[in-house]
């Protein structure tokens, strides 16, 4: 790994995002399918950041910020957002354990038709 | 022709009057007071037709004036109808035909009005009787005056609501209501005919337009349409059969022939200024008219030609046996009124349209006189309408005694010196003259032979009915056993079977001939046709004369029952040649044309029997002698009661009187055919359809959605993760079509 290659960066987000994605479908603690977001979200900000870092610029594009701060943005954005989801997501948590004094995602399924 | 305008005038009269009744005649009755007002209104409501009739009649004088080839005037007052290529004006059409009816239903239309507002004037509803009473002479002169058959329609459909409108008149009564329900939903089945038969019309001449003028397309005008008609029919009689029976089918419910005549004898049931007028004098005529204006058709199908006789024929006689078995005096005049209808169509059936017409117009003239009779006896009877309750009343109301003689005598046909007897003898001299083809090879000699046999009858029922009601030494009234037991027995059940009961106790053994019925035969009339009896007569009642305002009405139309009018139409076949002139026009078809309307040639049916026949007088003297055997008949059974002096069982004869009562079971029949039985029927199939296929497509519905929705449901686990997988596969299946797409597109 030279940390100069576009797609080994990828390659890491992917492998993240995947092990999120597998956590949060098979996990049933609601706290660990947090976490399995959250390495979600940060997969996907290690992507925004390798397409922001290895974008390749030319002389035209050389002096327009957004060429390469566009991405680094979108990090500060997710990273702001994913801490507000998780403020009202376990809020909501809060809540359902001390209306039902249990957590388990697959007893709430209230939308079962 | 400049003053035929003035027919507008003719028609707006009538309406112009309908208005003043409708919108103002409260009012005017509120203004002057009841009994002012009432004369007022009255007034106003008789006015206008009278100024109708005067208009009309100087128009036929014009038109009189006119050559016979030229009698026939259309006039156009506004585009009514276009569509496509069809065109139906507005028109009226000014022809002897039409103002013959136009001065037989204004003339007698005005006399009765004014007789009416004497018959009516206690009535509370006064100015609504005026109303319908007006309208109806508008729709009526619609009906004759209109030059098309769409028009013709109107005015067959507003005489249609009159009628029902005013059989109904007194509608708190339910049979009242229920009579007229019957004759509108009777006509109905007349009027399916008669559009039937207009739309074969427009069918048959939309795929022969090029027979018209080019751009001209008037197909349902009589002017237009009636030559190319003749002309077309002539090559295809099968068309001409079709057409024929099914405006003979409208004919037959309008006037009342025989599978659609039981709609008339319950007509009884409107006031009987109504009953003289449009049950009896003008609407029931109207199927004469329309077959007289589209008689072409007629000619060009023997088969309906027969078809029109034979039905005639019976119902003449039909109608004549089941006279026998009424008490009410208006069911006696209803059912003879069909039966001379009958006349009028075996008339038009062996060709002699014109007999028909003539036949329309005399009876106009004495029937409407022994309806509005009747209505003078009835008033002066305190609305007692029992024969049974009658006798002797020529003490007491002479004048109407009188007159409704002079109408007796005229139906039963006194030779020479009555209306009756003319226009009868044209049609049983047309029926044995056999001129005309029909599908019977040609004879309808026996037309003429049964339609005698006919003339007995009736001679023999008027007979009955002026006997029961103006003969005799005492009124049964008076009859004081008759009476209390009655009244004792009202007092006791007041129901409708009072009488019934009356008849137990006061004539169970003074009833040799069966004039009475039995309580048994009195309780199955009283269901069939309940009456409500308001008025009970107590012995010392004294029927009163009518006052002037009806009895001049009946002198009026006496004299014209006389044989006056009637000799000076038949002289020379002046009213033959006035409906249709002689022409000598091809004898093989007996068509000729006049102002392009097809006329038949009178000297082809000429109506005069061959051989023995063929001398007049021995016609008028079979005539005299059928009419002698109904005399004596009558005189002898009604007025002398001979079976019953000479001890002669009369009970199988109450059996046949009963069931002549009851129409020989044929009103029951269809009742129970059509309403009870067969109603129950289709409602009940109507039900099964609903319940079982329109609720079952509903329900259907229902169950797909619902049975889709349990599939669909299927898929909602509850499962968070299961959404998450969903939601993922989504993403990936999402990725990979952008991916793939925006790949494809650099490619």
């Amino acid at each position: 790994m030279t940390g100069n290659n576009l797609a080994d960066y990828l390659t890491l987000g992917l492998i993240m995002f995947s092990i999120g994605a597998v956590g949060v479908i098979v996990r049933r603690n609601p706290i660990v399918i947090f976490m399995c977001i959250e390495l979600m979200l940060n997969a996907v900000n290690l992507t925004f950041l390798a397409f922001a870092r290895f974008t390749p610029t030319s002389a035209a594009l050389a002096d327009r910020a957004e060429s390469f701060m566009s991405g680094q943005m979108m990090v500060v954005f997710v990273m702001a957002v994913a801490a507000a989801e998780v403020a009202v997501g376990l809020g909501i948590i809060m809540a359902i354990y001390r209306l039902r004094n249990e957590i388990d995602i697959d007893e709430m399924n209230l939308l079962k038709g | 022709m400049g003053n035929f305008e003035l027919i507008w005038w003719v028609l707006a009269l009538p309406v112009i009057g309908f208005l003043i009744q409708s919108l103002l005649g409260q009012r005017i009755v509120g203004l002057f007071g009841q009994t002012y007002g009432k004369k007022v209104a009255g007034t106003l409501a008789v006015l206008p037709i009278a100024a109708a009739f005067v208009l009309g009649a100087g128009l036929t004088l014009t038109l009189m004036d006119m050559p016979a080839t030229s009698r026939s005037v259309v006039m156009t007052l506004f585009d009514w109808i276009t569509v496509y290529s069809i065109s139906i004006p507005f028109e009226v059409v000014i022809d002897p035909l039409s103002m013959t009816m136009v001065l037989v239903v204004t003339g007698i239309g005005s006399l009765i009005h004014l007789y009416a507002t004497g018959y009516m004037a206690e009535e509370r509803d006064y100015t609504r009787f005026f109303t319908y009473l007006n309208l109806f002479i508008a729709a009526m002169l619609i009906l004759v005056l209109g030059n098309n058959l769409a028009m013709m329609f109107i005015g067959w459909e507003g005489v249609g609501l009159c009628s029902y409108l005013l059989i109904g008149f007194w509608y708190k009564d339910l049979a009242n209501a229920k009579a007229a329900n019957k004759a509108f939903i009777t006509n109905r089945v007349g009027d399916w005919g008669f559009m039937l038969g207009m739309f074969a019309i427009v069918a048959f001449l939309g795929t022969n337009a090029d027979r018209f003028p080019a751009g001209d397309g008037r197909y349902l005008s009589f002017d237009r349409m009636l030559p190319v008609l003749a002309s077309l029919l002539s090559e295809n009689p099968g068309i001409a059969t079709l057409i024929a029976l099914l405006l003979f089918v409208g004919a037959m419910g309008k006037s009342a022939q025989f599978p659609l005549y039981n709609w008339l004898p319950d007509a009884m049931a409107g006031p009987t200024p109504v009953s003289a007028l449009i049950h009896a004098a003008t609407m029931v005529t109207a199927g004469v008219v329309m077959v007289n204006r589209m008689h072409v058709v007629f000619e060009f199908s023997p088969v309906a030609s027969g078809v029109v006789a034979v039905v005639g024929t019976f119902t003449a006689l039909f109608a004549a046996l089941i006279a026998f078995g009424q008490t009410d005096i208006k069911k006696v005049l209803a059912y003879s009124t069909v039966s001379q209808l009958g006349y009028m169509f075996v008339a038009c059936g062996v060709g002699a349209y014109w007999a028909g017409m003539f036949h329309v117009v005399t009876h106009a003239f004495f029937k409407a006189l022994l309806f509005l009779g009747s209505g003078a006896v009835i008033h002066a009877m305190s609305h007692e309408q029992d024969m049974r309750w009658y006798g002797n009343l020529r003490k007491y109301i002479p004048i109407t005694t009188a007159t409704m003689t002079v109408g007796w005598l005229a139906i039963i046909g006194v030779p020479y010196l009555f209306a009756g007897f003319y226009s009868k003898e044209a049609i049983i001299a047309a029926a044995l003259g056999n001129h005309h083809a029909t599908f019977l090879g040609g004879s309808t000699e026996f037309t003429g032979w049964l339609l005698l046999v006919g003339a007995a009858l009736t001679t023999a029922y008027m007979t009955r009915m002026t006997l029961l009601t103006f003969g005799g030494a005492q009124g049964r009234w008076q009859q004081p056993e008759t009476y209390e037991a009655a009244h004792a027995d009202h007092h006791a059940h007041a129901d409708h079977g009072h009488r019934a009961h009356a008849h137990h106790h006061g004539h169970a053994h003074d009833d040799p001939h069966g004039f009475f019925y039995t309580d048994e035969e009195l309780a199955r009339r009283e269901a069939l046709e309940p009456h409500e009896h308001h008025h009970h007569l107590t012995p010392d009642y004294k029927p009163k004369e009518v006052p002037v305002s009806m009895w001049v009405p009946l002198a009026v139309l006496a004299l014209l029952s006389t044989g006056g009018t009637a000799y000076f139409m038949e002289h020379h076949h002046a009213f033959q040649h006035w409906l249709y002139p002689p022409f000598g026009g091809e004898h093989g078809t007996g068509l000729t044309m006049i102002k392009g309307h097809p006329v038949i040639d009178p000297e082809a049916i000429s109506g005069h029997p061959h051989g023995m026949l063929g001398n007049k007088m021995a016609l008028v003297g079979l005539s005299v002698a059928v009419m002698l055997i109904g005399l004596a008949y009558a005189w002898a059974v009604y007025g002398k009661r001979l079976p019953d002096k000479e001890g002669f069982d009369m009970s199988r004869w109450a059996k046949f009187r009963l069931w002549a009562m009851n129409q020989f079971g044929y009103d029951a029949f269809i009742l129970k055919l059509l309403v009870y039985e067969g109603g129950k029927t289709v409602g009940n199939a109507c039900a099964a359809l609903d319940q079982k296929l329109v609720d079952g497509i509903v329900n259907l519905t229902g169950a797909v959605a619902q049975g889709l929705g349990g599939l669909a449901r299927q898929a909602q686990t509850g499962y968070v993760r299961g959404y998450a997988l969903v939601m993922l596969m989504g993403g990936v299946a999402l990725l990979v079509y952008l991916v793939s797409a925006l790949s494809g597109g650099a490619r």
